[in-house]
């Protein structure tokens, strides 16, 4: 489904990613890993589109697409969906609003009939119920106001509704107490662990992969991935750390 | 007719430009328009409760109209404004009995040439009155508006400039008696250029006004609007939120005073003063003024200018929104709020239609 191929990307002139490959096929779910400053969330960047992430070298492909030549909206629309590490905070727009809008921008790149105001709210109230969300959430401003674990929240409701073929999932996890953590765990489980889809969870803990457990785990180091393996890969890591491994926090 | 200009040297003038409005008041109004197909372009405001409709094409009252409580004739009012004081014909007067309530909807349509019309609104104690206004068409339209609030009487008011071309100018003045209320929303959303010039007067104690509105410009339109509020009684409460949208080589300013009487103590004054850039060659004036002689009074005043907010942008991409529909919708939230102290919901849904309009576009 991706196929990632000798990728250098570089922010503010700087190189971050350095000749990372990486091959996710239809099913499967991807765990990357990595000490800080590894180049995890430039690849979230890179591969979501974002203007001052710059690709200097290197393909992507999702289905056979070039990635890369598309705008980032027309990346959601190919099916991609980047769930932020941060999620923004739009005021003024409700999530209602904001995913409607989005559902039916999606639906129309692909040549498919907008989805009516009612069967929009039955799409959007069946995807919040699964992640614990009210109504009432949904009506009010983008991420406005949301605890953290809120905002995790809400973006799985917005990727159970734009339903992608693709996640790619920046530390998802973080901020998450270990109930939500369930919710949020769940909730990937429940959209994406489908044969026509896949996942990469980019994650600093075991934790998440508890609840989502991994085909492949890499782990990313100096810009490119430097170790695959299988679960129990993460498992290592937890119990011995990145030193052992011969890695290290490239900020420190 | 001799006609005096303010000039753009005066401070209070120079972001306006008034250069096109002799050639406008030379021309003769276009007979072969047809008024009532222009007047029905904006969206309508299907309020039921609206009693009285006046469409006035060039100034002068249509047949058409529904003059309910409005009486037709000389207004006694005056200014000394430099553009409402041309409006000396012939306009229209609602003078309410105590507790008697009015909805009016006005229609404005102009056919090329220029219209003066004043108008005076006169509320008893606990009357209440909801003027609607709405400019549409070509020229130069020019109104005079007072409003006089008795104790506890209370206005909405909402006017839309929508022309297509030419200059709308407003000159509103209200008096506010004790525990009176105005909340007065006004949005430029057409093609034209305009000018609003406000005075809020709050005279009695306890008194409440809102005055403010979205300005959206593009192409080379110029939006201004310079409002003041005159705090002359204690324990007033004031609230000017207005929002400047500016496109390609617009210009959007916005001028906002509050001054606080030295006796009007526990005044709650709020200024809110919000401009946004959609591209760099647009421009957009904010002027923030306090002017305060009390000693024990709240004022809070803000005023910014940006563009609109990168991360959010990408943010909208990243679930499929294209780039010139994302900066709708965060232009359209940017104004929002200062549409939605629009209580009736007629009215606010013709509002938010007319501002989508103009950013769909």
């Amino acid at each position: 489904m991706l196929e990632i191929n000798n990728l250098h990307a570089e922010v503010d002139g700087k190189p971050i990613l350095n000749g990372l490959s990486l091959s996710v096929n239809a099913g499967e779910v991807h765990a990357i890993m990595g000490p800080n400053g590894a180049g995890k969330s430039t690849l979230a960047y890179v591969l979501g589109g974002r203007p001052g992430y710059d690709v200097t070298g290197g393909s992507v492909t999702l289905d056979g697409a070039d990635l890369l030549e598309m705008e980032p909206h027309e990346r959601a629309a190919a099916g991609l969906f980047l769930g932020f590490q941060y999620p923004v905070e739009i005021p003024g727009v409700s999530n209602v609003q904001f995913l409607r809008e989005a559902a039916n921008a999606q639906r129309a790149a692909r040549g498919e009939p907008a989805l009516s105001g009612a069967d929009f709210l039955r799409l959007a109230k069946a995807q919040a119920e699964g992640l614990s969300m009210s109504m009432d959430m949904m009506k009010r401003p983008v991420n406005v106001g949301f605890s953290g674990g809120e905002k995790k929240r809400a973006e799985m409701v917005q990727m159970g509704i734009l339903d992608p073929k693709l996640a790619i999932l920046d530390e998802t996890d973080s901020g998450l107490d270990i109930d939500a953590l369930r919710i949020v765990g769940d909730g990937i489980e429940r959209i994406m662990r489908k044969p026509d889809r896949a996942v990469i969870l980019i994650t600093h803990y075991q934790r998440l992969l508890d609840h989502v457990r991994p085909d492949q785990v890499h782990i990313l180091s100096a810009g490119r991935i430097v170790r695959s393996g299988g679960p129990e890969l993460a498992h290592a890591l937890e119990r011995e750390g990145y030193a052992a491994l011969g890695l290290e926090d490239a900020r420190s | 007719m001799t006609l005096t200009l303010p000039s753009a040297r005066e401070e209070a003038w120079r972001w306006t430009d008034l250069s096109g409005l002799p050639a406008i008041v030379a021309a003769v109004p276009d007979a072969g328009r047809d008024a009532l197909a222009l007047a029905a372009m904006p969206a309508a405001i299907a309020s039921e409760r609206t009693d009285t409709r006046l469409l006035f094409v060039d100034g002068v009252l249509h047949s058409s109209s529904t003059p309910g409580r409005v009486r037709l004739s000389a207004v006694d009012a005056r200014t000394d404004h430099a553009l409402g004081r041309h409006a000396t014909a012939d306009g229209w007067t609602l003078d309410l009995a105590p507790g008697q309530i009015a909805n009016v909807e006005v229609v404005h349509v102009a056919t090329g040439a220029a219209s003066h019309v004043p108008a005076h609104v006169i509320l008893a104690p606990d009357a209440v009155a909801s003027v609607t206004e709405t400019f549409v068409g070509d020229g130069w339209t020019n109104r005079f508006f007072r409003a006089e609030l008795g104790k506890g009487a209370r206005l909405m008011r909402a006017v839309r400039l929508l022309h297509a071309s030419g200059f709308q100018s407003l000159r509103d003045e209200a008096l506010l008696g004790e525990g009176a209320s105005l909340v007065a929303t006004v949005l430029g959303a057409g093609e034209g250029s305009s000018r609003v010039d406000a005075l809020v007067t709050i005279a009695g104690e306890q008194a409440f006004a809102e005055y403010g509105g979205a300005m959206l410009a593009r192409g080379e339109q110029r939006h201004e609007a310079a409002a003041v509020v005159r705090h002359a009684a204690p324990h007033g409460q004031s609230h000017q939120s207005w929002r400047a949208v500016a496109d390609d080589r617009a210009v959007a300013s916005l001028a906002a005073r509050v001054e606080v009487a030295r006796h009007a103590q526990k005044t709650d004054g709020i200024q809110s003063l919000k401009g946004l850039l959609l591209k760099r060659t647009a421009t957009v004036n904010i002027k923030p003024e306090l002017e305060i002689f009390a000693d024990d009074v709240k004022c809070a005043h803000g005023a910014t200018v940006g563009e609109l907010d990168r991360q959010s942008l990408f943010y909208l991409a990243s679930r499929g929104v294209d780039p010139a529909r994302a900066r709708a919708i965060l232009t359209r939230a940017f104004v929002a709020d200062a549409l939605d102290r629009i209580g009736e919901e007629a009215v606010r849904d013709a509002f938010v239609a007319d501002a989508d309009r103009w950013l769909d576009a």
